[in-house]
């Protein structure tokens, strides 16, 4: 009996020294998502997060530890977002947020998050976020976006503007139609330069608050301005789907075409009644949701029609099923590596800058960071890829290397 | 010129909207002294309704809009029934109003999620003017609407005798009493109709632009702001504020763009009321 106690107090002992520290101490490993959960781009993330949490969990979780998830809802207001980042940190206590939409919640939850000391694998893109890892890095470290910066938007929107001349279309005057929103400010600031080394003029810069609908007006007068390009720049103003309903019944001599996320909804055809036929879109976060870049890719947008009967609402579902599977690679790398308590923020931020431009990790989408914790930009990294609406497919236009099909032309202009 | 001319119907068919939501709210209050901060309510949930029964049971647009209406008036008879025992208490009506127009509101947002819906419009296609003016036929068509209803509503009140009753007990609702008027039966028919006006504002609006939750309160927000700017409880007046207000919101887009258009749209109004503070066709009491 003696022997038998000493036995086991041994292997109580070796257990305990196997396992690093942190790792001892807890139960189970916890991962809180805060969205917008009444915006599909919010509920998406939840619902891609519940998948990855599901596959992670059939195998045995992070270093045997069963993942749970927590949800918190940002409401699109920052007080709130705030709030519920601090309840997921500390009530919760989350080992990793995920999550993110609107850039000036991010703002808000990026201070709480310095505050908690907590990983922040985060969506939203606005560059002010990265400037405040880059201008003090000790404080903001733990924030890392795997969603495209909103300059390379503006890059994007930019090789549209070439493409299209490639194409025979001469885009000379355009009509920008933009959120009155941080995120598209930003674009915008990076967009004018390079529409100016492109000789393309900007005829006007509209700005439209939330749920703005009357677009008619104002492609009546992007017409009066010849303008040869309509370039939206909108996502939470959602009503992208209104004012590609008024264009296509409009039939202006112009082409739409830019960022306008509600085009990366795979329903989008259909609630436009077909009238998105031609649309050109970026597909932001370098993925289309009905066509995956990747192996990983396709088989998550499967698994997401098998279980909800439906494509991923928005691409910010790509953003939180990469997270969650990148926290559980950094994880289990660093605890082979040795480290004392691999679930540590601190430890974890520089597994997660190992994957940089010149190492990245294929996910849905490649994964790669700078050196401020942007998701790297790139024809073989993430960029957001030019795509069109062909009679209710999804095409990825360009870039070449990666394209599905070729630009067409709605007949009523070419 | 052509520019003027599509301000001049651009701004009709806002106008026209904003009259049948505003004359709703003037009538209620005209009659009942009722401050009905759920007008929004009526509003959203006939669009919603409609858009409703033409998705998930494929009904035709003129049916679902019809029962969307209907919804419109059974809610505002419910809001007659919240309202008829605290009807004295102006402060107990407005808190009541308000807080089930934010439940509402909730409620909407958690079924139908926090994106603008359209309702298919009652014509499709466009009306080609002139080369440079093209416009929806449906909001060509929602132009004669406003003011076809809103003319038929002048004469209910101006000729029939519920609308003779209307006007008495909004006038003296005591003398009203002592000389046999059913009371309760006009206020029953001053919100439905209320209601239904709400209601059928909300079926346009969706056609032309969209719907979504936080138009309860952004309705309210309009109907309030024009009724005093036309002088709370003058029909009338409700009218033309709402024209005059569909075009400063469009001229302030047009010029200072969008983001500019509610704001100058206050603006214009508290400008008016400092000038004028019982509105413009409101008398001193």
């Amino acid at each position: 009996m003696r022997a038998l106690a000493i036995i086991a107090l041994a292997l109580l002992l070796a257990f305990c020294i196997s396992q690093p520290e942190g790792v001892g101490k807890r139960e189970k490993v916890v991962i809180g998502i805060l969205a917008p959960l009444s915006l599909p781009e919010g509920s998406a993330q939840e619902k891609a997060a519940r998948i990855a949490v599901e596959e992670i969990n059939a195998r045995g979780g992070i270093l045997g530890y069963r993942v749970e998830l927590v949800v918190g809802d940002d409401k699109l207001d920052p007080t709130i977002g705030s709030a519920e980042f601090r309840r997921l940190a500390t009530i919760e206590k989350a080992d990793l947020i995920v999550g993110g939409f609107s850039s000036g919640v991010m703002l808000a939850t990026m201070e709480v998050m310095a505050e908690t000391k907590t990983l922040f694998l985060a969506d939203a893109s606005s560059p002010s976020h990265s400037a405040k890892v880059a201008e003090n890095y000790e404080k903001y470290k733990y924030w890392f976006r795997l969603q495209n910066n909103a300059t390379t938007f503006a890059y994007d929107i930019a090789d549209m503007v070439k493409m299209l001349r490639e194409h025979g279309y001469d885009v000379k005057r355009v009509y920008i139609i933009r959120d009155e929103h941080i995120w598209a400010e930003d674009v915008v600031k990076a967009l004018k330069p390079l529409l100016e080394s492109l000789q393309v003029e900007i005829v006007r810069d509209v700005k439209i608050p939330r749920n703005y609908a009357e677009y008619e007006p104002l492609i009546l007068e992007a017409e009066r301005l010849n303008a040869n390009l309509i370039i939206p720049i909108i996502a939470l103003a959602g009503t992208g789907d209104i004012l590609v309903k008024q264009w296509a019944n409009l039939k202006p001599k112009i082409l739409i075409g830019g960022d306008l996320l509600a085009a990366n909804d795979y329903g989008f055809f259909e609630k436009t009644g077909g009238a998105a036929n031609y649309v050109i879109f970026t597909a932001d976060g370098g993925t289309l949701i009905t066509d995956p870049i990747t192996e990983m890719g396709k088989k998550f947008v499967e698994k997401y029609k098998a279980k909800y009967g439906h494509y991923p609402e928005a691409h910010q579902a790509f953003v939180a099923y990469d997270a969650i599977h990148l926290y559980k690679i950094v994880v289990e790398e660093a605890h082979r590596n040795g480290e004392k308590d691999p679930f540590n923020p601190d430890v974890l931020v520089k597994y997660l800058e190992r994957f940089n431009e010149t190492n990245p990790i294929i996910l849905t989408r490649p994964i790669a960071f700078t050196k401020n914790h942007d998701l790297a930009w790139g024809d073989n990294l993430t960029r957001n890829l030019i795509s069109q609406w062909q009679d209710g497919k999804q095409v990825v236009v360009y870039p070449k290397n990666v394209a599905t099909g070729e630009l067409k032309f709605p007949p009523w202009i070419k | 010129m052509i520019e003027f001319i599509e301000f001049i119907l651009f701004g009709a068919a806002i106008g026209g909207i904003f009259a049948l939501i505003a004359s709703g709210f003037s009538l209620i209050f005209g009659v009942s002294r009722i401050l009905n901060f759920a007008h929004g309510v009526c509003f959203a949930v006939s669009a919603y309704s409609a858009i409703f029964l033409i998705k998930e049971l494929s009904l035709d647009v003129y049916s679902a809009s019809l029962i969307g209406v209907a919804m419109a008036v059974l809610f505002g008879l419910l809001v007659y029934a919240m309202t008829k025992p605290i009807r004295n208490n102006a402060v107990m009506v407005i808190i009541v109003t308000l807080a089930f127009a934010l439940l509402l509101e909730q409620i909407l947002l958690l079924v139908f999620g926090n994106r603008g819906l359209t309702l298919t419009p009652f014509v499709e296609g466009v009306q080609v003017i002139h080369e440079n003016l093209r416009i929806a036929k449906i909001r060509l068509i929602a132009i004669p609407m406003a003011i076809a209803i809103l003319l038929a509503l002048d004469l209910f009140i101006n000729r029939s005798m519920l609308g003779k009753r209307i006007q008495a007990v909004s006038q003296d609702l005591e003398a009203s009493m002592l000389i046999g008027i059913n009371v309760e039966k006009v206020f029953i028919v001053t919100i439905a109709i209320s209601s239904a006006l709400a209601g059928f504002a909300g079926i346009l609006y969706s056609q032309i632009f969209n719907v979504y939750p936080a138009m309860i309160l952004r309705v309210l927000i309009y109907a309030f702001a024009i009724v005093i700017l036309g002088g709370l409880g003058s029909f009338r007046g409700s009218i033309l504020a709402s024209f005059m207000i569909g075009y400063v919101y469009l001229a302030t887009m047009k010029t200072l763009g969008a983001h500019w258009s509610e704001f100058v749209m206050l603006i214009t109004i508290v400008g008016i009321l400092a000038i004028r503070p019982t509105g413009l066709f409101g008398v001193r009491e």
